[in-house]
């Protein structure tokens, strides 16, 4: 029970939010009331609203991305929950810009049925609202999951290079195909060598034996289809890395951005030795590497394990990338 | 009373009973939802028609339809937690929407609200009819609905109650693909779904109270 830091059950998520927003003061606001962050500052020729949330214990995400150059607002729900349509709603109209609001959504059930009724009510109110879902995970890329590959590591990508073409004044309708574009061209594969453990328990919430891994993970301690042997970090990570390039296949005057995320309990010294044996990998398929991040990006709690996601992309792409960003999690 | 029309007043007394009926119903919906969903549906559907009933009471009785009906919306949209309880919010914003500013709510705009909440939830929801959802019960509601346009209310009322109670039936021989109950798979066949009973029980409530589901439910 006493494994977490925290006040209380149901405490967790408002008091890191409250001490977010004071130690980033700078860049982020946060509404109490409502549980969502906004923006302090924002491009002047930016005229969507841009907003993401979802469940809590994938910090930085969601409000790690708020401020200059990326989100307008964040909306994290409890762990691992869909935030309230409520929440959604009124931080979307307190963002929205002269073209309306656009929602980044991570395909999860919830999520999908919140953020859908929130864009109901500011569709009632006249307000325009439109939406990217985000479904990188290739581990669930199956004809037998109805609710479509979930979201993960790709969400950080998408946002950026969104916040990037929002800044540079890009309407809804041209944000949304954006948007849209660019989840199809972003594949991700997790694996796990032990659990994160449930807050309201301290329960790890599946163990394995030593030397197992979870192949295809999601970022709530759903376990994978399968297991493998975990082996040695090269050959794992070139399985990884030719399963996500077999299926995006770059094309002609494709580079590609490639995420190395840590999903919790991973030190930096394996991040840094994933991420050299995944340019090695696409040396040797000679795909051009042509920017990086390696760090916790999107974290599943205390999970031990990584993500690798890559996504295909063009000059306007890496130029939209490449704007400049200022948020608590991100900057350049 | 006009008989093309439901006033203010009328509609606030529509949603009073609806109350009663969730009241009324509170046990068998939950019992219902335990065995075909999660178990807290009764209690959220509850928790809407409260919070419904506060707003209300702050509300002026003669305001007009649109009025009465968007506070409810605002109850069910904002207290109420999971989804099937805003779901139903959705509805109740496109009805107070279609009675638009007058005094009045007429059958074709209870016909046109009734389409553009069932329009909503499943552009949200992504069910469709056969789903074993609380669309299986809306959709038939606004049919009749249509189908009754230029009769006066109570009858176009009670051709939607009986659609939507036909509809709530013919859920307890389908497989859920949506909702909670989806995951229980043939599990929950033979068990008629919770969110479709609380469709049927607001257009069954314009008439009168409902103090019992049983006759309404196929028998076990």
């Amino acid at each position: 029970m006493t494994r977490y830091f925290e006040n209380g059950a149901g405490e967790l998520v408002p008091d890191a939010l409250a001490g977010f927003a004071r130690a980033h003061a700078d860049l982020v606001e946060y509404e109490p009331a409502e549980g969502y962050l906004t923006a302090r500052h924002t491009a002047p020729a930016r005229r969507v609203g841009l907003l993401s949330g979802g469940g809590s214990g994938h910090e930085p995400l969601h409000a790690g991305y708020v401020g200059a150059g990326m989100l307008d607002a964040a909306c994290p729900g409890r762990v691992f929950a869909s935030p309230h349509n409520r929440q959604i709603f009124r931080a979307s109209r307190a963002v929205a810009g002269p073209d309306g609001v656009l929602h980044i959504v991570k395909n999860y059930t919830g999520d999908r049925i919140n953020f859908g009724i929130a864009a109901e009510r500011l569709a009632d109110e006249g307000i325009a609202c439109a939406r990217v879902l985000v479904d990188d995970d290739l581990a669930s890329d199956s004809e037998g999951i109805a609710s479509g590959r979930r979201g993960t590591g790709a969400t950080v990508l998408v946002e950026k290079v969104l916040g990037g073409a929002a800044d540079a004044g890009m309407g809804l309708e041209a944000l949304v195909d954006l948007g849209s574009a660019l989840a199809g061209r972003c594949r991700t594969l997790s694996v796990a060598s032990a659990a994160h453990h449930a807050p309201a328990t301290g329960e790890p919430a599946f163990t394995l034996p030593p030397g197992v891994l979870e192949y295809g993970v999601g970022i709530h301690g759903e376990r994978a289809e399968h297991t493998r042997e975990q082996g040695r970090v090269g050959a794992l990570v070139e399985d990884m890395a030719g399963a996500l390039l077999d299926t995006l296949r770059p094309g002609p005057g494709d580079e590609v951005v490639a995420l190395v995320n840590g999903l919790g309990s991973v030190t930096s010294l394996e991040l840094y030795g994933v991420f050299g044996e995944l340019a090695r990998v696409l040396d040797a398929r000679r795909v051009r590497l042509a920017r990086h991040l390696v760090g916790d990006y999107v974290t599943a709690l205390d999970m031990r394990g990584f993500s690798l996601t890559l996504m295909a992309a063009d000059r306007d792409t890496l130029a939209f990338y490449d704007a400049p960003v200022h948020t608590p999690a991100l900057r350049w | 009373m006009t008989t093309a029309a439901f006033d203010g007043s009328q509609t606030h007394d529509w949603i009073r009973r609806f109350a009663e009926s969730v009241y009324a119903t509170e046990a068998e919906l939950t019992e219902l939802d335990q065995r075909a969903g999660d178990g807290d549906f009764g209690n959220n559907l509850a928790a809407g028609v409260r919070a419904a009933g506060l707003l209300l009471d702050g509300t002026d009785r003669t305001a007009g339809p649109a009025k009465t009906l968007g506070a409810v919306a605002t109850a069910f949209l904002d207290e109420i937690g999971g989804t099937s309880g805003p779901l139903f919010g959705l509805l109740f914003q496109a009805l107070s929407r279609a009675a638009g500013s007058g005094p009045e709510l007429t059958t074709a705009a209870l016909a046109e609200g009734t389409a553009q909440g069932l329009a909503a939830i499943r552009r949200v929801g992504d069910a469709s009819p056969g789903d074993k959802t609380l669309v299986d019960a809306l959709a038939p509601a606004a049919d009749a609905l249509r189908a009754g346009a230029g009769a006066p209310p109570e009858e176009a009322l009670a051709a939607a109650a009986e659609g939507a109670w036909r509809g709530v039936r013919d859920t307890a021989s389908l497989t859920a693909r949506m909702g909670r109950a989806s995951y229980l798979g043939e599990r929950a066949t033979g068990i008629p779904d919770p969110g479709a009973v609380g469709v049927a029980l607001f257009f069954a409530s314009a008439a009168g109270p409902v103090r019992t589901l049983k006759p309404h439910l196929p028998p076990e």
